[in-house]
């Protein structure tokens, strides 16, 4: 008999050295100086109003993102059609407004289209067509579709309308959107952790083999959380189309917020937040904190007096940073490949 | 006959491809008088110039068993670059520097992907974010424009009825890469690690050269492409071109690429591009919005999956009910000797 040899438990530091390698650490500590440095110096930077602003900015792209790390985070990669699907819903939810019914059918129509929108790819994806391909096929088609559908015209509803309250509503001195997406990160949060669904969208995206053997197919997974994504990406064309009273199909293609289009930057808030791209790890806090993180970097790139440029290419670089510092953390590690 | 009929049964693909280009080309060179006539075979050639290198670069690409989603980002910063340039350097130097950055970005990204062993379109999403904001940068936030409109005018010089500088500089780009992908190692070796990647790297192949190879030549078609879009229309966006991607998937799939890779050539792009580009080209004529345009690619892309898959699905239940097949062949005999010795006992 000998006495069981036990190690004394490395405290932060020491794991820390044994399981980053010399240079994440270099990046991720040169990344935060100059995010500290860049916080210190902006002008009206640390204040109560500024905070507010940044949620806002975050609220509309967090809310999609919390929708995509759903497919995310089931090993689906990402859709390439969020914006295209906004498009479609936005035009579809201002022509019902427009045409006089209420908020409550316009809010129903609308999502029903998304469901029908997100589930048709979700079959093809289950079947075990590739996200990207079939997405960026989606993607052609339905803006396709809202485009002939207004005819590339501007539709706008008169105030006052029955979705003000959602656009330019407040509550508790917090705008409705921002309340809207604390809300949906919470549910989405509670949803990923506490429930059967929530359970399996991790096995399936960690292990497929392991979910197909258990009896969890992607088939179903990937209609779910393809139709999750569509719904979110519907809510936040519901809520803009609220805001400014109007549709078109491009309000969410070119120069939507500060970077580019839509969907990448729905894309760049998930893999900032930190998820796996490859599946089974993360969770839709991360994305949130994410859209949160990319806000108050552009915030603060805004209060130095960048242009759009600059500002996006700190994006690309945030984006192209997580992925290297993800990859190398996980080296060998199974959820690699 | 038989000859044509054996080449058919092995390379359906590209039969059907061809056949899919006839059917669109006389669908429209029978509905319009004007559409077979070499003027607009010229105009058609115009688009093959740029659509044929993005549909060239993403054809490499998928047989890789990688998509590059920067191709269109990187095009628009070439474009901004060759159009910035031209002015105070001329035309060549100007292009030489831009299609040099763009192939060194993708060389770049290929060596990333396969060091840092993602997948391309993990990576390929950051770079295409971030050499948005480069171009942004280059064409400090505003609409470039040249202002010696000489170059232009070469570029778009009619010879041979059909042809320009362009699309004849186009056209050898096809003839070179289809040489290398067949004929030489490297182009063997992506084709090895597209179609059976652990199986390559088992055999010895070092994954970076490939990459770095199929990545690079991708940067360069899509340098090519976005050089040739700014100096024939005088003007670069640094947001514009990003229609290409979905233009150049659908032509690369038409092409007869299969998303798994190690799967369609070069000849398949070309085809799979003058498709696009017939229809393109058609639905201009018929007075058709460019949103429609669009609707109808990407309808095509999803029938393309829908085929791809469903023969997928369909090959795994044949190959099930072959190994079932052949699992009864082997039993029959073996059971109807037990039974024997249970009589003879």
């Amino acid at each position: 008999m000998s006495a069981p040899i036990t190690q004394p438990t490395p405290n932060w530091l020491e794991r820390m050295v044994r399981d980053y390698s010399a240079f994440v650490v270099a990046l991720v500590a040169a990344f935060m100086v100059i995010f500290f440095i860049g916080m210190a110096t902006a002008p009206n930077f640390l204040t109560l109003f500024n905070l507010k602003t940044i949620i806002r900015d975050a609220a509309l792209v967090g809310i999609m993102a919390i929708g995509l790390t759903f497919v995310t985070l089931s090993g689906n990669f990402f859709l390439l059609s969020l914006k295209e699907t906004a498009a479609l819903s936005i035009v579809a939810f201002a022509t019902s407004m427009s045409a006089g019914y209420g908020f409550e059918i316009s809010f129903l129509f609308t999502m029903v289209i998304a469901l029908i929108s997100g589930m048709s790819q979700g079959v093809l994806i289950g079947l075990g067509g590739n996200p990207i391909v079939v997405t960026l096929g989606a993607a052609g088609l339905l803006f396709g579709l809202g485009s002939y559908w207004s005819d590339n015209l501007v539709i706008s509803f008169r105030r006052p309308h029955g979705a003000e309250w959602l656009g330019t509503g407040s509550f508790l001195g917090l705008p409705n959107i921002t309340v809207a997406f604390i809300l949906i990160a919470i549910a989405a949060e509670m949803t990923l952790r506490y429930t059967t669904f929530g359970r399996q969208v991790y096995l399936i995206g960690a292990n497929r083999a392991a979910g197909k053997a258990t009896g969890h197919e992607n088939f179903g997974m990937a209609i779910k959380t393809c139709a999750i994504a569509s719904v979110c990406a519907a809510f936040v064309a519901i809520a803009f189309s609220a805001q400014v009273s109007s549709a078109h199909v491009n309000y969410f293609s070119s120069e939507f917020g500060s970077s580019g289009d839509m969907t990448i930057m729905v894309i760049a808030t998930v893999m900032v937040g930190g998820n796996s791209i490859m599946g089974g790890y993360g969770s839709t806090l991360r994305s949130s904190f994410g859209a949160v993180f990319i806000s108050t970097v552009d915030n603060m790139m805004v209060l130095h007096g960048f242009n759009s440029g600059p500002r996006v290419l700190a994006v690309g670089l945030m984006i192209v940073f997580s992925i290297m510092v993800f990859a190398l953390v996980r080296r060998g590690s199974r959820s690699q490949e | 006959m038989d000859k044509i009929k054996n080449w058919v049964v092995e390379n359906h693909d590209l039969a059907f491809a061809i056949l899919l280009a006839i059917c669109v080309y006389g669908y429209f060179a029978l509905t319009n008088e004007y559409f077979a006539t070499h003027r607009t075979g010229f105009a058609i050639m115009e688009r093959f110039a740029v659509l044929g290198l993005v549909g060239l670069a993403l054809t490499l690409c998928i047989i890789a068993g990688e998509i590059d989603l920067s191709i269109g980002s990187n095009a628009a910063l070439a474009a901004v670059v060759v159009v910035r340039f031209t002015d105070s350097l001329g035309a060549f130097p100007a292009l030489f520097i831009a299609v040099s950055i763009s192939t060194l970005i993708g060389a770049i990204q290929g060596y990333f992907i396969a060091y840092l062993r993602v997948r391309a379109i993990v990576l390929t999403v950051g770079t295409l974010m971030l050499l948005r904001g480069v171009a942004l940068f280059a064409a400090e936030e505003k609409t470039v424009m040249l202002t010696d409109f000489r170059v232009p005018d070469f570029i778009s010089t009619k010879m041979l009825w059909y042809f320009s500088p362009a699309s004849l500089l186009v056209i050898a780009m096809f003839v070179v890469v289809g040489l290398f992908m067949s004929y030489t190692r490297y182009g063997r070796e992506i084709y090895a690690i597209g179609g059976a990647r652990k199986e390559a790297v088992a055999a010895g192949i070092d994954l970076k050269r490939p990459m770095i190879i199929v990545f690079a030549i991708s940067g360069l078609c899509a340098g090519l492409g976005g050089c040739i879009i700014g100096l024939r229309s005088g003007t670069a966006q640094a947001l514009g071109l990003q229609y290409v991607l979905l233009a150049g998937t659908v032509a690369a799939f038409i092409g007869g690429v299969s998303i798994l890779g190690g799967k369609g050539g070069v000849i398949g792009a070309a085809i799979g591009t003058l498709t696009v580009n017939f229809l393109n080209t058609g639905l201009v004529f018929n007075v058709t919005p460019a949103f429609m345009v669009q609707l109808y690619l990407g309808v095509l892309l999803m029938i393309v999956i829908m085929f791809q898959t469903g023969s997928r699905i369909f090959d795994d239940y044949q190959r099930r009910q072959q190994i079932l097949f052949d699992v009864d062949a082997r039993k029959a005999p073996l059971l109807a000797r037990k039974a024997e010795s249970l009589k003879r006992q």
